[in-house]
This record gives structure tokens, sequence and C-alpha cells, in this order.
């Protein structure tokens, strides 16, 4: 509990300098001003949103063959982080469109491979919280999440050839960056990081605890005693 | 009991149960009918405007229809624990899975069969000259469908609310099989500039190649009794 709270206190002191590099520090972009500041936690949150998908299809895949809860509380936690990194990207991405490229959506394959992901990374999180609790749904979920995961080069695939019409993809983390953005972008990339990391160690200690205690339970009710 | 026998076993225990029955058959069929008139309803307008959206109509009543059928692959298992009966015995699983998504693509065919030529005519859109083709990328994005969602069709034994996740599950894995079909379509007709449907083909091609492979692999993890 306690190493929870320092982690947590740590990350919150880190979010507030992460905050003065960004809006004080880093100076402001020529071309698109003030917005250009979204993309300091935009990018990087779509590097935290991969992480976290990234450890759910592993704990998953780990969790298909050796059927160790642990792995499977892992899963569930890196998918939750995941989505909710997710969620800001999908929320800052259309404020930095509009500035960007004038409209609020654009079919591009990085932004559809990202709301796609995020709509199947939900659907595996609906169907661990809501689907219920026997082991039939978490081995289902877990092997949806791997057989998930190959879509995504199918979408890129897709989504590239369909959206050809426009193919002209400004690239976000290229072209003459400031040094002093640079910096900030690496050090709110590692505040992100462990934040990342405090959330999913929470997250991964409650799944695996709720696995112990319902796996407790079934012990007792086996041998006859009311819990 | 060897791959090759649980399969034929399966198979034609579900075909006779549907052959006499034809519960399935029937309910799709009509649905399919629902879903050609309310998207001519819905679309309907003059000739080009109609062979622009024909391709998109037509994906979506694969999608629609396909989802109904899948969301039944296991219904009569699931009753009386015969799933959990299938998946103690020696028997393959992914025989069981090859069988059941065999029955799957045979019903979206067959749906498409009804749904595609009342389509056309619907709509005023003659694809007479392109029946190969257009044949070819149903059975492909039909098949990649099956083979998708069969997997996951065991969500509706475990799981509580099946009707809303299996659609849930279904859609965003089988996005690149839909903006494959309708791209693929429209190139067939000539409807966009990009005409040139060899891409997309090999696209459904590799989709249903590696998701045939892939439930083969997962799926005997992923079920349990």
């Amino acid at each position: 509990m306690r190493g929870t709270a320092v982690l947590l206190t740590l990350a919150l002191l880190a979010m507030i300098v992460g905050h003065y590099l960004v809006f004080e520090w880093a100076p402001i972009e020529a071309k698109m001003g003030v917005v250009q500041k979204i993309f300091y936690y935009h990018v990087n949150s779509a590097f935290m949103c991969y992480l976290g998908f990234l450890v759910c299809f592993a704990g998953s895949l780990a969790y298909l063959y050796n059927r160790k809860g642990r792995w499977d509380a892992l899963a569930l936690a890196g998918a939750e982080v995941g989505l909710v990194f997710g969620l800001i990207v999908l929320v800052t991405g259309p404020i930095w469109a509009r500035a960007a490229w004038g409209v609020w959506w654009k079919w591009e394959p990085r932004l559809t491979s990202m709301a796609l992901m995020a709509l199947m990374f939900c659907a595996y999180w609906v169907l661990q919280t809501f689907g219920g609790a026997g082991e039939g749904v978490r081995r289902l979920a877990a092997g949806i999440a791997v057989f998930a995961t190959p879509n995504i080069f199918f979408v890129r695939i897709a989504v590239q050839r369909w959206g050809g019409l426009h193919p002209e993809l400004e690239d976000k983390s290229s072209g003459g960056l400031h040094p002093d953005m640079r910096v900030t972008f690496s050090v709110v990339g590692l505040i992100l990081l462990l934040t990342f990391i405090v959330f999913l160690r929470m997250r991964y200690r409650m799944h695996f605890q709720e696995r112990q205690v319902a796996a407790v339970r079934r012990r007792l009710q086996r041998i006859g005693v009311e819990a | 009991m060897t791959y090759a026998s649980t399969y034929r076993a399966v198979l034609s225990k579900d075909l006779r149960i549907e052959l006499r029955s034809r519960e399935t058959v029937v309910t799709l069929a009509f649905f399919a009918v629902v879903l050609a008139l309310v998207f001519t309803f819905g679309f309907s307008a003059d000739e080009t405007t109609n062979r622009m959206i024909f391709p998109g109509c037509l994906w979506a009543i694969v999608l629609f229809a396909g989802t109904l059928a899948t969301g039944r692959t296991f219904a009569r298992e699931a009753r009386e624990g015969a799933f959990q009966a299938l998946v103690l015995s020696p028997a393959h699983r992914g025989a069981l899975l090859a069988a059941k998504t065999t029955l799957n693509f045979g019903l979206s065919l067959f749906v498409m069969l009804i749904a595609a030529p009342l389509l056309a005519v619907l709509l005023r859109v003659d694809a007479t000259p392109h029946l190969l083709e257009l044949g070819v990328q149903l059975v492909l994005g039909s098949l990649g469908f099956a083979l998708v969602g069969t997997p996951l069709a065991v969500v509706a034994v475990h799981a509580r609310f099946a009707e809303v996740l299996l659609p849930m599950l279904v859609f965003p894995l089988v996005t690149p099989v839909i903006i494959g079909g309708v791209a693929a379509t429209a190139g067939t007709l000539g409807t966009t500039p990009d005409q040139d449907i060899g891409p997309w083909i090999q696209l459904l091609l590799a989709f249903d190649v590696v998701y045939g492979v892939g439930g083969q692999v997962v799926f005997d993890q992923m079920v349990t009794e």
C-alpha cells in the first residue's frame, strides 16, 4: 500500500513539472501556435496505449498456455490502462486534427487503426468485466486478445489503400523540432510511463487479489463452508 | 476420432438438423430480404447513386446476416451441457471449429445467393457482366467473416450479454474484410477511381489464411468445459 502511495505522489509531482515544461518552458510552435502543445500528450499517450495493449496481448498469451490467474490479471490491467490512454489519444487527436487539417476526423491509417484497436480492447474489457466470472469467460477473453492482435496489420493495410486518395501524412514526430521541444517531449513521455506503471500496478494487484478471493471462496464451498 | 471424422460428424449432424427444421435458413433468408428492402427504402435514388451505394449495402448484408447466423452457432450445444460434453470428449477441437465454420460459411453464401440478386434488382444495378468477380469477392469475404466470427461465437456459451457482446467483438475484427470487400466491389462496378481490385483480393485471401490458421491454433486453448 505504501509503495503505491509513494509512486502516486511521485507521478503527481512529476506531472506538475511536466505541465510546467509543456506550457511555460517549451517554445510556442510558429505555424500552429498553442495547439501544438497537445502533441506532447497526444503522441506519448499513443505510445502508452500501444504499450498497454501489448501487455494485454502478452499476458493473454501467457494465460492461455499456463493458465495462471496472475497473467490474466496482468492482461486485464494492461487493457484497462491502455484504454485510458487510448481515450486520451482519441480525445486529443480530433482537437489536433481540427487545428492541423481543419477537420475533426480524417480516415487516416494511424487514426483509424487506433480507433479500431481501442474498440477491440473495449470489447475485451466489456467481456471481462460484465461477461461473468467463470473461467470460460477468462479463457475466451484471452483468446480474443490474442486473436485480435494480427488484425491491426490488416486494418492498417486496408485503410492505407482505401484512404489512398489523400496520402499526405504529416509526420508529427519528425521535421525540425526545436531541441527544447524534444526535451519536453521525452520528459512528458517518461512521466506518462511512470503514470502507466503506477496504474498498471494498482489494477494488476486489484484483479489478482480478486481472483485469489474467488479461488478461496470456491475452495471453501467445495468443503462445505458457507462463505 | 480423427480430425476428418470429427469434422464430418459435427457437420453432418448440423446439416441434418438444419435440413429437417430449416429454422436458420428460413429466418436468415427473410432477414436478408428485409435488409435489402430497408436499404432500398433508405438510399435508393438515381442510377449513378444506386451504383455507388450498392457495394456498401451488399457488404452490410454480409455483416448483419452473418452476425445473426454466427450467434446461433453453438445455440444447440449450449443447452443441456452438450458443449461441455463435446469439449470433454477426445474429439479434436480444431475439427469442431472447422465444421462450425463451414456451416456458417455455407449459411452466409446461401443468404448472399438470395440477397445479392434481390438488391441488384431493387437498386436497378446491372451486375451481370461481373458475376464471376463478385462471386469470388463474396466467397472470400464470407469465408473471412465465418473464420473470425465462429470461434468468437463461444461467447454465447459462457458469457452474459452475449447477443450484445458478439457484434461488439466481431464488427471491429472484420473491418478489413468490409473495407476490402466494399472497395473490390466498387472497383468491379467501376464506381471508384481505384479500379485495380487485385490488391483487395490479396488482402481478403491473406485475411482468410491468417484467421483460418489463427483460429485453429487459438481455439484449442480458448474453450473450456
